[in-house]
């Protein structure tokens, strides 16, 4: 999954930013653009308006403390949590370096469908790295602007949806799979907790009115921690001692991993100090979080007020303190995605909390409108709901639009935000070729050019004469490549052998040829050993020419390639290179062609950039 | 096991007795010191002699990381006491050299392949590696010890032992490249049967021209030499003593040299595990044993061979141990220079311990009836550190 870049890569930095303030402009566009809609139909339109103003007295109980919190904090999280995937190092740097390491102690099945996200971000970091930023903002604002009705609830939902992508392909099932499972590192992931809270917020209004919600809330947050006390007191996975056999325990070794971050030095210091009184007393540490986990947990189970009241406040004290002292509070380090789940956990907690003990007051209605409150809606001015056909013509939907709240508005902009980041995500996703930004990073982009290609005649693998005059008419993708090297050469001819497949539906008027970088590892055998190697046997428009060591050394020297027999087992010394030659023989394009680290979307990158240039002259009249 | 394959396997096991002749051994020689340690196949350094010179295989370059570790081979001429690189240039040979002597003044080098090159390029020289020319090629890579290519006497055929576990025969170019067997094909033959072949660990011609492999067995007491002729594999390896009756063994080492061929065994695993050697001139009909070297744990490091069947080994420790040749009897070195890589048998019975120390040859010298190496020549080698990363 690892596209083999460095994280803070300067083309791919500057591309993100581009990206980034390009969709942020948009993004503001929309915002702008659906204001001056509004604005503009409320004056069109002051009939609709003013009955809607008058009808919204009579909307339902006002919004619980509970939901209010659980939607402000969870709209602020996402917010953040979007702010955070802005970062420069996180188009390059997510898959390799937060993405995998997570999966690294799942299973394989695991790691399988991570990998398979994991490449699918490198091959496409800029959409990948943007469409996170913007759909996480997206909803977080959507959260923060709609406190009640139809939106809000939906809202929630696509706070399900997103948490569970990202549960599932960033955290890896929130390492439930893996061993080493803590509630003290964040399990079961902290975006888990974020569907809980988005399924809270998803609920229906009529769930809002009985303190049975904050019971089950807080029911099940105490079956939680009664298991991860369990969990936690589990012999043999290193809790219970500070140090083993002279190595790091692993909380121990949690927090002298965390105090490496970068970071600021206090911060730093602290978790330092944590990890140095737990390898001194692992065991009254590990002791001490096994019984608050489990009191915890009883307390919670019980359902009393008078109990759980103080059980909340520690429960939030313990968090504050973990994700301080051991989660270092998560986003630090150029590379944090978010504030782990120390803060969600608290949210969710004191959220339950206030759904138990303050439910909000039954909506009084006059004694005639009971029968009305279980007769269906019949909508604004009492008249009878339209149906979807008469909703949806013009003139009823600029009355809605008119009627609209600044809320709605505000979540249809919201929801716009979401779209501008995964629009462009799907795109990258329905193209299995990898952006060629990857490869200009390796090796920047070239410079058009228009002079005769050096002629050269030598022989083909099928033990042909080709001449370059023999290929006009056509356009000629060159490479030199050394029929014994061991490293960058098979890259290349990997390279070659996908932008063939990329052109498929031109390799005939594309001829891919490469020229035998060695002047001394010269026989057919060795340059169809390496064709066989590559899979390029029975690539129809693949040259790979040979000859004479006088004959490679003209060829050389023409095309300027560096070339130097080492001594003492060494390959050749060569350079690598790409040509680019349209139909009439004349040089176009000079490609630095150094495969890299040579990763999947590298090499898919690298093929795509010549698949590009010989498009172009084909298309160029 | 049921009776009726307890019948036919002990059948197997009597032919295949019958088949490897007879041998004759004596009691065991044993090191000084030493500490448990399992036999494991030995790697690519070695030495081997030609009619016309002495060459010798090293890796050098000293780093962990295999695109920097740099195979050199080196020539001693026949009548001469100094060595050259000779190392063939154009090809990355990172991943091993592996040497293959021909009756006549030629060595053929099979390069293993490394990093992305999966493929084994082979060249040969004619004039003590001043000047190489390609020899073919094998699409699969040659296995990863040092008996895994095989000239054959007169007619220059070769017989390649490859990485998956197949020996193919090509003809004198490196052309025309056959499969002659695969671990699989060569395990269910009644021979392979016989023996519970796990793995093929070398490939050699007899004097005759006969292609031959060699193997580990799974049954206890059997060397697995096979022979192939009449267009079926049979055994071929000696009979081993009755104090190994009960010890697996595997043949590290099996090259032709002058006119017979001479296989190195170990027996045994951990600090029971000991070693001999077997001559046969026949092409396996009759065999010679050496005594048993008990290793007391020790590693091997290197084997070589010189052109009357001497054998000369280096282990772990600065031990070199030598026989010097059929009915003779292992006879210690004095401790061998610090980076010891392999031996050399010199004429007249001197030895050279060619030793390695990142990009410096040193030969050391032991004359015979001397107990003290001296420092007989150093050869700097241009290793070109990044070249293959």
């Amino acid at each position: 999954m690892n596209s083999g870049l460095d994280l803070y890569d300067p083309v791919v930095v500057a591309a993100f930013k581009s990206v980034l303030v390009h969709q942020g402009l948009i993004a503001l566009l929309i915002f702008v653009t659906l204001a001056l809609a509004w604005v503009s139909i409320r004056e069109w339109l002051p009939a609709a308006r003013d009955g809607r103003a008058a009808s919204s007295g009579a909307q339902g109980p006002a919004e619980p403390g509970w939901r209010q919190l659980l939607r402000i904090g969870f709209g602020l999280l996402w917010v953040f949590d979007g702010i955070l995937q802005a970062q420069p190092a996180m188009a390059v740097g997510l898959p390799s370096k937060v993405i995998e390491p997570v999966a690294a102690t799942s299973p394989g099945w695991v790691q399988h469908l991570v990998n398979w996200a994991g490449t699918t971000w490198s091959y496409h970091p800029m959409q990948a790295g943007a469409s996170a930023v913007w759909i996480q903002v997206g909803i977080g604002i959507w959260l923060l602007v709609a406190p009640r009705g139809a939106w809000s609830r939906l809202a929630g939902l696509a706070s399900v949806g997103w948490g569970l992508v990202v549960w599932v392909f960033g955290e890896a099932f929130g390492g439930i799979f893996a061993p080493g499972l803590t509630w003290l590192f964040g399990a079961p992931g902290g975006v888990l907790i974020y569907v809980a809270a988005g399924a809270l917020i998803a609920l229906p209004e009529r769930a809002w009115r009985s303190p049975r919600l904050g019971r089950l809330i807080l029911a099940g947050l105490g079956v939680f921690f009664a298991g991860m006390a369990v969990l936690q007191a589990w012999p043999g996975r290193g809790f219970w001692q500070g140090t083993l056999h002279g190595k790091a325990g692993t909380l121990t070794g949690m927090a002298q991993s965390m105090a490496a971050t970068p970071q600021p030095r206090f911060l730093a210091s602290w978790v330092a100090a944590f990890g140095s009184f737990n390898a001194a007393h692992g065991f009254a540490v590990n002791l001490f979080a096994v019984v608050v986990l489990a009191v915890l947990g009883g307390v919670f189970l019980t359902g009393q007020p008078r109990l759980i009241r103080p059980a909340v406040i520690a429960t939030v004290v313990l968090c504050l303190a973990d994700w301080v002292l051991i989660e270092d509070l998560g986003f630090l380090g150029g590379l944090g995605t978010d504030p782990n789940s120390m803060i969600p956990m608290a949210l969710l907690v004191a959220a339950g909390y206030l759904a138990l003990a303050r439910v909000p007051a039954a909506v009084t209605q006059p004694a005639g409108d009971t029968a009305a409150a279980a007769a269906p809606d019949p909508g604004p001015a009492g008249h009878i709901r339209p149906g979807w056909r008469d909703r949806v013509r013009p003139a009823a939907l600029r009355r809605s639009a008119a009627a609209a709240s600044i809320q709605s508005v505000a979540s249809l902009g919201a929801v716009g935000v979401i779209i501008l980041g995964a629009a462009p995500m799907a795109a990258a996703q329905a193209s299995p070729v990898a952006d060629t930004i990857l490869a200009q990073s390796i090796d920047g982009s070239s410079t058009p050019l228009n002079y005769p290609a050096p002629p050269f005649t030598l022989t083909s693998q099928h033990g042909t004469q080709v001449s370059l005059a023999s290929l006009r008419g056509k356009v000629v993708l060159l490479t030199p490549l050394d029929d014994t090297c061991s490293v960058d050469c098979p890259l290349i001819a990997q390279e070659f052998r996908q932008a063939g497949q990329l052109l498929s539906g031109d390799s005939r008027r594309v001829e891919l040829v490469a020229i035998n970088n060695n002047p001394i590892d010269t026989q057919l055998a060795y340059i169809q050993a390496f064709d066989r190697q590559e899979g390029l046997a029975s690539v129809p428009n693949w040259l790979y020419l040979t000859g004479s060591a006088a004959q490679l050394e003209q060829v050389y020297r023409r095309y300027g390639l560096p070339m130097e027999v080492l001594p003492a087992g060494a390959m050749i010394g060569h350079g690598d290179y790409a040509f680019v030659i349209d139909q009439a023989g004349h040089m176009r394009q000079e490609l630095d062609f150094d495969p890299g680290p040579g990763t999947a979307a590298t090499k898919s990158s690298f093929a795509a950039e010549l698949a590009d240039a010989a498009q172009q002259l084909l298309s160029s009249p | 096991m049921s009776t009726p394959r307890r019948l036919t396997a002990a059948a197997f096991v009597a032919a295949g007795i019958l088949a490897a002749g007879c041998g004759s051994t004596a009691p065991a020689a044993r090191l000084p010191g030493g500490a448990a340690a399992p036999s494991v196949p030995p790697p690519l350094a070695t030495s081997l002699a030609s009619a016309d010179a002495t060459w010798a295989v090293v890796v050098m370059g000293g780093s962990a990381a295999q695109h920097e570790n740099f195979w050199q081979l080196f020539a001693r001429p026949a009548g001469s006491g100094t060595w050259r690189l000779v190392t063939p240039p154009g090809t990355p040979d990172n991943g091993g050299l592996v040497l293959a002597g021909t009756a006549g003044q030629s060595l053929i080098t099979g390069f293993r392949p490394s990093q992305d090159l999966t493929f084994s390029p082979l060249i040969a020289t004619v004039d003590d590696g001043s000047n190489w020319s390609q020899s073919g090629v094998l699409d699969t890579g040659l296995a990863d010890v040092p008996d895994a290519l095989a000239a054959a006497p007169g007619t220059g055929r070769l017989l390649a032992l490859l990485a998956g576990g197949a020996a193919e025969l090509g003809g004198s170019g490196g052309t025309a490249w056959t499969t002659l067997a695969t671990q699989r094909s060569l395990g269910a033959s009644p021979a392979g049967r016989a023996c519970g072949l796990g793995s093929l660990t070398a490939a050699a011609f007899s004097p005759a021209g006969v292609p031959t492999l060699a193997g580990a067995c799974g049954r206890p007491g059997t060397a697995g030499i096979f022979a192939y002729a009449g267009g079926a594999w049979h055994a071929a390896g000696p009979a081993l003593p009755s104090s190994l009756a009960r010890q697996p063994v595997e043949v590290l080492r099996l090259t032709r040299t002058g006119t017979g061929i001479v296989a190195l065994l170990a027996a045994g695993t951990g600090p029971a595990a000991s070693m001999l050697a077997a001559w046969t001139g026949d092409g396996g009909s009759h065999w010679t044993l050496s005594p048993l070297l008990r290793l007391d744990g020790r590693r091997l490091l290197s084997a070589s061979f010189g052109a009357g069947g001497a054998v000369a080994i280096v282990l772990n420790g600065s031990h070199g141990v030598t026989l010097a040749g059929p009915g003779s009897s292992w006879q210690p070195l004095p401790a061998l220079p610090p980076g010891t890589a392999t031996l050399a048998l010199g004429p007249g019975g001197w030895f050279d311990a060619l030793a390695v120390h990142v990009t410096k040859l040193t030969d050391w010298r032991l004359a015979p009836a001397s107990r003290a190496w001296h420092d007989a020549q150093a050869i700097n080698v241009p290793v070109q550190f990044g070249s293959s990363s």
